[in-house]
């Protein structure tokens, strides 16, 4: 939160850019290379092609695409033609902001254009070594039109089909797996159904009169049939007691149940203000927890982040979808996210992070799940003292190359066989979580 | 008939229970609490929030710290002897558009060592990779989608000195989101050597 006022300022600076398209301006770049490009109108200009697409790659790639397609900066095809020169573009592609601030009308238009993001200098770079990346830039651009957007039509559609392949493989698991346990319960509930009917019919020639023999089961109606059953079976003693008891143990055992469960959590997941994935963020971009959660090594809360943490994507990226809108709202109106808290020790116990995470090495995962798998958090352990207590009991000290041990380890060795744990050295003394 | 009347009773009776049971608890419900009073923190706790703060404007517990305010514990002041730097890491006040500035006052004030620069690399693990990629090609999982990110041993890159690293993670720059909530300095330094290793390439 504390970062919320210093953002607004920032947002109004920020970087509105917000890239449509999906194709990789690298992958391009590359076809575009490997395209049959013979006729080389760059060549007149002097420049080295095959040099300059090596700095091409290394140098503008990231931002910049041949084709028309707007990546961070500009694409340059037809670069040479649309600037004032060549000259004029050495000067730029050395040092832009002296260009801008020089007041040259075509900077200071590009400058505000692209939203006012400052383009590095490349003062290293020589005429020649620019003149070659014009130069590549004219061969990979200008004349194979059809190859360059077969290509890039290709790779589209190859990249599409591979997403849509994602898409269907992380869907088509859980989907597939849940046809095949509807069908399965679809055949266990007709086979139940079946042997229902059996019973009944065996149930009702046993207790019909009628069925002995006279031939005239119709007459008597279904409704005094079963009250004749119901009455036959409430009067049986055996019957009435084995309903009685089995009655007292499911009251039994529930009311047990419901008592253990006070006060546990287990499985709670609410519902957020903002809809944010974990499977998304920690699972598929593989986004490090510290990233986010900056206090989990340093200090007793792992730290819920605060809306700047995440405007470090969001302020480029995904900016249009409803979600990541509410982030703005909040901002705009200087207004905290409340977010709500899903794992809730009680007050009276004490717990912390840093030292769990960064002295103990307990992966988050230990007790929190997976959860770079959950769309929604929710709470996977208990968090009751018996869990606790369980752990450390069980877990190992991790005691190697760490001379604050040595002394413990001797006394401990004296007394067990056993490695060291947690317990033996005061992970079961009260006063260490409650105080 | 008492007997035929228990019997419906006893039917009607296991017909709720099975009712009342098969229904779990929702996701969105804490569920029963024996002594809320005992759970529910007294103090004004940032993180539990059980009932408006009269006091705050939000009508949270949060709230903005004053000012200026520098979390003290988090800041060394003194690295090794005599560093020139120790003010400026306490409170880092070089200013973002001071890039300049920022390259030519500021040294790594931490001494490089094998161990620093393993920290370096788990640090970085933490908090760059994702966009920077893991050999600072500007490769990461993050970076393809968020476009831009460029590879630290690219010419304009590879000669980039302490002070502007340690700047631009504190400040961003470009299409990058200023880091220094996230990190202390000691940590930024620590980035910044492994940093200097990815330049080389």
């Amino acid at each position: 939160m504390s970062r919320l006022s210093k953002l607004c300022g920032a947002l109004s600076l920020s970087v509105a850019l917000l890239l449509g398209g999906q194709a990789d301006a690298q992958d391009s770049v590359a076809a575009a290379g490997g395209g049959p490009a013979a006729a080389t109108p760059a060549a007149a200009s002097g420049g080295d092609a095959e040099k300059g697409k090596a700095l091409f790659t290394n140098n503008c790639a990231q931002c910049h695409a041949v084709t028309d397609e707007v990546v961070v900066g500009p694409g340059l095809k037809g670069v040479r033609q649309r600037t004032p020169g060549e000259d004029w573009l050495i000067k730029w592609i050395r040092n832009s902001s002296a260009v801008i601030a020089s007041g040259d009308p075509y900077a200071v238009q590009v400058f505000n254009k692209f939203n006012k993001i400052q383009m590095s200098n490349f003062p290293n770079l020589t005429d020649d070594d620019i003149k070659g990346i014009l130069a590549y830039i004219d061969q990979a651009s200008a004349p194979q039109e059809a190859t360059v957007g077969g290509a890039g039509q290709a790779q589209a559609r190859g990249g599409g089909g591979a997403s849509a392949e994602n898409g269907d493989g992380s869907a088509g698991g859980p989907s597939e797996l849940f046809t095949f346990v509807l069908v399965a319960l679809l055949v266990v509930m007709l086979l139940v159904l079946g042997v229902l009917l059996v019973i009944v019919t065996i149930l009702s020639r046993a207790v019909s009169p009628a069925a002995t023999g006279e031939g005239a089961p119709t007459t008597v109606p279904f409704t005094q049939r079963l009250r004749e059953g119901l009455t036959n079976a409430v009067n049986n003693s055996t019957l009435r007691s084995i309903v009685i008891w089995l009655f007292i143990f499911v009251v039994t055992k529930e009311s047990v149940d419901g008592l253990y469960s006070i006060g546990i959590q287990q499985g709670y997941a609410p519902k957020q203000p903002i809809a944010y994935s974990h499977k998304l963020h920690a699972g598929q971009y593989k986004i490090d927890c510290n990233y986010c959660h900056t206090g989990v090594n340093k200090g007793k809360s792992a730290h819920i982040p605060s809306a700047n943490i995440c405007m470090n994507c969001h302020g480029v990226i995904k900016k249009e979808s409803p979600e990541i809108q509410k982030i703005y709202a909040a901002i705009e109106q200087n207004r905290p996210i409340e977010w709500v808290r899903v794992h809730n020790l009680p007050d009276f116990a004490y717990f912390n992070h840093a030292q769990h995470v960064n002295v103990g090495n307990v992966q988050c995962q230990t007790c929190h799940g997976q959860i770079e798998k959950m769309e929604v958090v929710e709470q996977r352990s208990s968090l009751t003292m018996g869990w606790c207590i369980d752990c450390h009991r069980k877990t190992e000290v991790n005691t190697k190359d760490n001379a604050y041990y040595d002394k413990l380890v001797a006394l401990h060795r004296k007394e067990s066989k056993e490695p060291l744990k947690v317990a033996n050295i005061g992970g079961l003394e009260c006063s260490k979580c409650h105080y | 008939m008492i007997t035929k009347h228990t019997g419906i009773t006893a039917i009607v009776l296991i017909g709720l229970l099975a009712g009342g049971t098969a229904c779990k608890r929702d996701h969105d419900d804490t569920g029963l609490e024996f002594a809320p009073q005992m759970y529910d923190p007294v103090s004004y706790e940032p993180y539990k929030q059980v009932r408006p703060n009269e006091v705050n404007p939000t009508g949270l517990n949060m709230r903005d710290p004053a000012r200026g305010t520098v979390s003290r514990p988090n800041y060394h002041t003194r690295f090794g002897e005599g560093d020139t730097t120790t003010t400026d890491l306490m409170i880092y006040n070089i200013p973002k558009d001071s890039i300049a500035l920022a390259e030519r006052v500021l040294t790594n004030p931490i001494p490089q060592t094998e161990r620093t620069l393993e920290e370096g690399k788990i640090l970085y693990g933490r908090y760059c990779i994702h966009c920077h990629g893991e050999g600072g090609k500007g490769d990461g999982l993050v970076g393809k989608e968020y476009k831009g990110v460029p590879s630290y041993s690219a010419d304009a890159y590879k000669s980039m000195n302490d002070g502007h690293i340690f700047h631009v993670i504190t400040h961003g720059k470009g299409r990058m989101w200023p880091h220094g909530s996230q990190m202390t300095p000691e940590e930024r330094w620590k980035i910044v050597q492994y940093v200097h290793k990815l330049q080389q390439g």
